[in-house]
């Protein structure tokens, strides 16, 4: 493994970025789904920094209660501050942690990496919610304001891009820096087709999961996401207008898209007749620059690649995980231990096949996008 | 003569009767007035110098009006009440025919001049019919549209003509004629073969009329127009075109792009070569059907437009729509004005001589002078502006707040309708809902009885529900919806029948303590009252129409024998109406059924006339009312243990799960407890299968003096720590305090 790294370092030369880590990590025994995700995640920049900001602000050596916040801010920390510049960790407290915490991780089958990238978030969510919770306690009875616990990006937690909210949300939710990141709003209008009153409903998003068809691209299986839909005949929309079923047309539109993008493509399909699920390994385009045209507020949010989830295989039960992450305009490939540097073009062989019975077998899977750019609003 | 049980009757009686559900529509107001918004406008100019002219309108509350035209404003003279939905669109046809479609999928026929008659039922379409479209008012050809994309082309004649005789054979003598038979029968299946007792049923018959389908519409079709001569045919709808059709044939001609959005009304002038069309996107387009282009299209609205009607040259056009304005418009000049600006979108406009009658989404409907004889004087008047031809422009006059002032600021003439009930609530009671209006009206019902009990006027409607809150627990025998403006209370079969109540609870006198009556078969009995009355008088007069008893003609309809004292002397005590289940004589509800030969049908409780109407009931109506049959149903019982309260030294032996009717009364459980204590031995008829409650009901805490009672010890029941009061029931209980889903669990102690 030292070779490895050694020929990474040498490929890069004195391209070697100033500061940066390139480390792989140890399989436990089927937990690429994991370290794949951590990866992605590691080379969100704006992710790591605030997570490694948040956990030094607010260490706490008198309850060293630990979460899988804590485990995953160790392990970015340890990896940044190896004296190397490459080689390989462990991220043995992690995985011990996330299968202590979570049943379906424990055991040695194969997990779904988008369904632990949306765990890990969520529960990174919880647990800022939770903690804040208790500093907003603290500082309630202690009533100095400095003793909040809060993280700097915590501070204006209520923020204000969530507040027109349409109904859907009853009380204001806390805006992590987690959600900073990730959440987006998605708004579904329905519109009564009698009335033609429009019904907006708001929810929000940490990733968006699209179905995908053969040959296709990103912005197509987007624009399906929120193409028009009809309810009609036996399927009509109550109207609270007309007190009466109508026809309506509804579309779901993203009305704040987020400052990262998690693209899921939907390749794990429950088939009916087979009474299992199958894997579609569909060609599915997906661009380096990425513009969101279906947006309310924003017309032109951009966005570009900075990592992709590719799930190597030809089923869902079984298979590797493996990761693509562009870091200071280098693309580089991570499997599990192994670190190499590739070509930018060679992400255009993670698309898809075209065939459905191809050689080719590794296919991106979670997309993640980082916005050009600045978001007009927030 | 009196051949009651017709042969349509026996034969209908052996068809399987499927539907499940009844409805019935309350209503407190005076019939004379729509109690929902307004769909539809048809003037009927009156023929002869002496008569009036004639306006009907079509409303959602499921009714069409007619009303008189006299010099001192319109007066409604007759309701036609069939349909079971909205009332979607209506048109004239020759012969004062009238012809309505509706959201319950069908079209019916009435005759114009009668007092509410429904000829016929034309069930063809399968979703809701959303529009209709005539040629001239002597044609017989009609078009009917709707959801689905469905069009059909109809001779109104020929769609009448093979049932009108056995509609005539099997009338009845005592009928007032509203949804006579011939309407409730299916038009493949009825045929007259010979004589009416031959009337085949069972096997369907080929030779029934079937219109023509005009087949092409992809989607749903909202907007439908025919010219005079009958011989073109425009539809349009969320396709965005117009399409163009001959309806001699059904075959398609063309189809016209322009819109962006949805395609909600049609006109076209007489010789069939222009169209005006109102959309969605808001413009209104002027199509050369000749040239088969778009010529003009004109930014008027700030919304969508639903309405228009033309000068009788086609030189000016009127417009309304979601914006509640009605323009007028020269389609030569472009030259556009601002009549009227109304509270709620205009839904349809008519006109008639010089004004213009203006329908809207409330159930009011007001006429405003318009100058059709001469429009260009109402530009003389000023305010007029040039309609711009794209979208945006009307939108950024608004924007900037420079839109026009009204050119008339009162109606010349106004019919007002009631408010229609737009939110409800059913109370905890499971016999009361609280309803507000479109005035902002709050009233609470008794459904049971179909009267409004008490009205609040404008107050908060969520303050008093809170205020109205009541910790019961009764099952759901009922849904409620209020698309027609008024309540709809639907009874579907068999949850209907699980909810019980104590007769004393409902101040039924005269019954033992532990009688309960079934609410939905006594509201059933009510609401039935006068057909079961009227039947019995046409089987008593059948039966001895030798004798001399009098025939069922004879018996004035307005002494209603709805009491219980007036039916005792010829019913088994069964067949009673309670006080409580009563229903309004004054404000009668009126029964919708889907019924099972002719399709849905709507009726007055007060006009069920009889035997015929029977075979339309759905037969669990039938078993429950007549037979007192009733559907199996889940257990009306709970199940739930009896044990001490933690601490307590009282101490009596159980046998482990017990079970009660779920209206049992806590102080039920007291007097068991009391009962086992003072006896000291268990009870032998108790058992784990409902016994329990059968051992109580000798035992009435009132009457008795038996021995357990004088040395009556003070009994507390607790479920989850907290002290029950002895008027809850076991239902309560379960869904106020022990809140989950295992069997109940009671603890008793003596009181200290």
């Amino acid at each position: 493994m030292g070779a490895t790294g050694s020929r990474l370092e040498k490929a890069l030369g004195d391209q070697f970025p100033e500061g940066e880590r390139y480390f792989g990590l140890e399989n436990f025994g089927n937990t690429c789904y994991c370290n794949s995700v951590l990866q992605a995640l590691y080379f969100c920049v704006p992710f790591r920094e605030q997570l490694i900001e948040y956990y030094s602000n607010n260490k706490n050596p008198a309850d060293a209660e630990e979460n899988l916040l804590t485990c995953l801010a160790d392990l970015f920390i340890q990896i940044s501050s190896q004296k190397k510049k490459t080689g390989v960790i462990a991220p043995k407290r992690f995985v011990q942690r996330l299968k202590k915490q979570n049943e379906i991780f424990r055991s040695y089958m194969h997990q779904d990496a988008h369904e632990f990238l949306n765990y890990l978030l969520n529960e990174l969510v919880d647990t800022l919610e939770k903690e804040s919770l208790s500093a907003k306690s603290d500082s309630d009875t202690s009533s100095t304001s400095e003793k909040i616990a809060n993280g700097p990006n915590i501070s204006h937690a209520n923020g204000p891009n969530i507040s027109h909210a349409n109904g859907g949300v009853q009380k204001e939710p806390l805006v992590t820096w987690v959600h900073k990141n990730f959440q987006g709003i998605l708004t579904n209008e329905t519109k009564c087709l009698c009335c033609e009153t429009v019904t907006a409903r708001d929810e929000t998003f940490l990733d968006l999961s699209l179905d995908i068809e053969q040959n296709s691209s990103i912005t197509s299986c987007l624009k399906n996401f929120s193409s028009t839909e009809t309810l009609n005949a036996e399927d009509k929309f109550f109207c609270d207008k007309c007190c009466s079923l109508q026809e309506a047309q509804k579309r779901m539109k993203i009305k704040k898209p987020p400052h990262i993008l998690v693209i899921h493509l939907k390749r794990f399909k429950y088939i009916e007749h087979l009474g299992r699920y199958k894997k579609l390994s569909y060609r599915v385009v997906f661009p380096l620059e990425l513009k969101l045209s279906n947006t309310v507020e924003d017309s032109d949010a951009e966005y570009s690649l900075f990592a992709v989830v590719v799930h190597v295989g030809s089923g869902p039960n079984h298979g590797h995980y493996v990761s693509l992450v562009k870091s200071h305009n280098h693309w580089l490939f991570f499997d599990d231990e192994n670190v190499e540097m590739i070509d930018e073009s060679a992400v255009q062989t993670f698309f898809g096949s075209s065939q459905e019975y191809s050689s080719n077998t590794d296919h991106g899977y979670i997309l993640f996008y980082e916005r050009t750019t600045t978001a007009s609003t927030s | 003569m009196h051949r009651v049980a017709s042969s349509g009757n026996t034969s209908g009686s052996s068809r399987p009767r499927r539907e499940k559900r009844l409805t019935y529509v309350l209503n407190d107001a005076d019939a004379t007035k729509h109690c929902a918004g307004i769909n539809c406008l048809a003037v009927l100019k009156s023929s002869a110098a002496d008569e009036f002219d004639s306006l009907f309108t079509g409303s959602r509350d499921g009714t069409l009006k007619r009303w008189s035209l006299s010099e001192d404003g319109p007066s409604c003279s007759a309701t036609f009440e069939s349909h079971v939905d909205w009332v979607n669109d209506a048109v004239l046809a020759g012969g004062n025919t009238l012809v309505s479609c509706s959201s319950d999928t069908t079209v019916k026929v009435w005759d114009s001049l009668s007092d509410g008659t429904c000829i016929k039922t034309l069930h063809q379409h399968s979703d809701y019919v959303t529009c209709l479209a005539s040629a001239n008012k002597e044609s017989n050809t009609i078009a009917s549209a709707g959801l689905g994309g469905e069009v059909f082309i109809w001779d109104i004649e020929a769609a009448l003509t093979p049932t009108t005789k056995s509609s005539d054979t099997t009338k009845d003598d005592g009928t007032n004629g509203i949804n006579g038979s011939a309407s409730t029968l299916p038009l493949t299946t009825l045929r007259p073969v010979g004589s009416s007792n031959n009337i085949s049923l069972h096997t369907p018959q080929p030779q029934g009329y079937v219109p023509t389908a005009a087949k092409g519409h992809k989607e749903s079709v909202y907007a439908l127009a025919m010219n005079e001569s009958g011989t073109l045919l425009v539809s349009g709808g969320t396709e965005k075109v117009v399409r163009v059709w001959d309806p001699r044939t059904g075959s398609k001609t063309m189809k016209l792009r322009g819109h962006s959005d949805n395609i909600r009304v049609l006109l076209l002038d007489s010789t069939g070569r222009f169209c005006l069309s109102g959309s969605s996107d808001s413009m209104i387009r002027l199509w050369d059907l000749g040239q088969q282009r778009c010529l003009h299209s004109y930014a008027v609205h700030t919304d969508s437009v639903w309405a228009l009607a033309s000068t009788p040259t086609f030189s000016h056009v009127y417009s309304g729509g979601r914006d509640r304005s009605l323009y007028l418009t020269d389609l030569a000049t472009r030259e556009s004005v601002l009549l009227c600006t109304k509270d709620n979108p205009i839904s349809q406009l008519a006109m008639h001589d010089d004004g213009i009658w203006v329908a809207t989404t409330d159930s009011s409907v007001h006429k405003w002078p318009a100058e059709v004889r001469n429009p260009q004087k109402v530009f003389e008047r000023g305010g007029s502006f040039l309609a711009g031809n794209l979208s945006f422009s009307r939108a950024r006059v608004s924007l900037e707040g420079s839109a026009p002032v009204p050119i008339y600021q009162e109606p010349s003439y106004s019919i007002l309708g009631t408010p229609g009930i737009v939110q409800h609530e059913i109370l905890n009671n499971r016999r009361h809902v609280l309803t507000k209006d479109s005035a902002g009206t709050v009233k609470l019902w008794e459904i049971t009885k179909g009267i409004v009990i008490k009205n609040y006027g404008e107050v908060s409607f969520e303050k008093t529900k809170e205020e109205l809150l009541e910790m019961v627990s009764i099952p759901a025998w009922f849904t409620v919806d209020t698309r027609l403006g008024s309540l709809s209370v639907h009874l579907e079969t068999p949850q209907c029948f699980s909810a019980e109540i104590y007769s004393v609870d409902l101040n039924i006198s005269g019954k033992p303590e532990d009688d309960k009556v079934n609410i939905a078969r006594e509201t059933l009995k009510g609401l039935l009252a006068h057909w079961l009355m009227k039947r019995k008088q046409k089987s008593g007069s059948s039966a001895l129409a030798n004798g001399d008893m009098p025939s069922g003609k004879d018996i004035s309809s307005r002494t209603l024998p709805l009491s219980r004292t007036e039916v005792d002397g010829n019913a088994e005590n069964d067949s009673l109406v309670y006080p409580p289940f009563e229903f309004s004589v004054a404000f009668p509800p009126s029964i919708m059924t889907e019924g099972s030969h002719g399709g849905p049908w709507r009726k007055k409780i007060t006009d069920l006339d009889g035997s015929k109407d029977e075979k339309d009931f759905p037969s669990w109506v039938l078993d429950c009312v007549l037979n007192n049959r009733l559907p199996a149903r889940e257990n009306t019982k709970c199940s739930f243990y009896l044990l001490p309260f933690e601490g307590s030294s009282v101490q009596i032996l159980t046998q482990g799960k017990l079970s009660a009717p779920r209206i049992l009364r806590v102080h039920k459980v007291v007097n068991y407890v009391i009962e086992k204590m003072v006896l000291d031995k268990p009870l032998d008829s108790i058992s784990s299968d409902g016994a329990f409650s059968a051992g109580l009901t000798d035992g009435s805490l009132r009457s008795g003096l038996k021995p357990w009672q004088k040395i009556k010890p003070s009994i507390e029941i607790f479920c989850n720590n907290q002290l029950l009061s002895p008027d809850m029931s076991l239902a309560t209980i379960r869904t106020y305090i022990w809140k989950k889903s295992d069997d109940l669990v009671l603890n008793y102690r003596i009181a200290k």
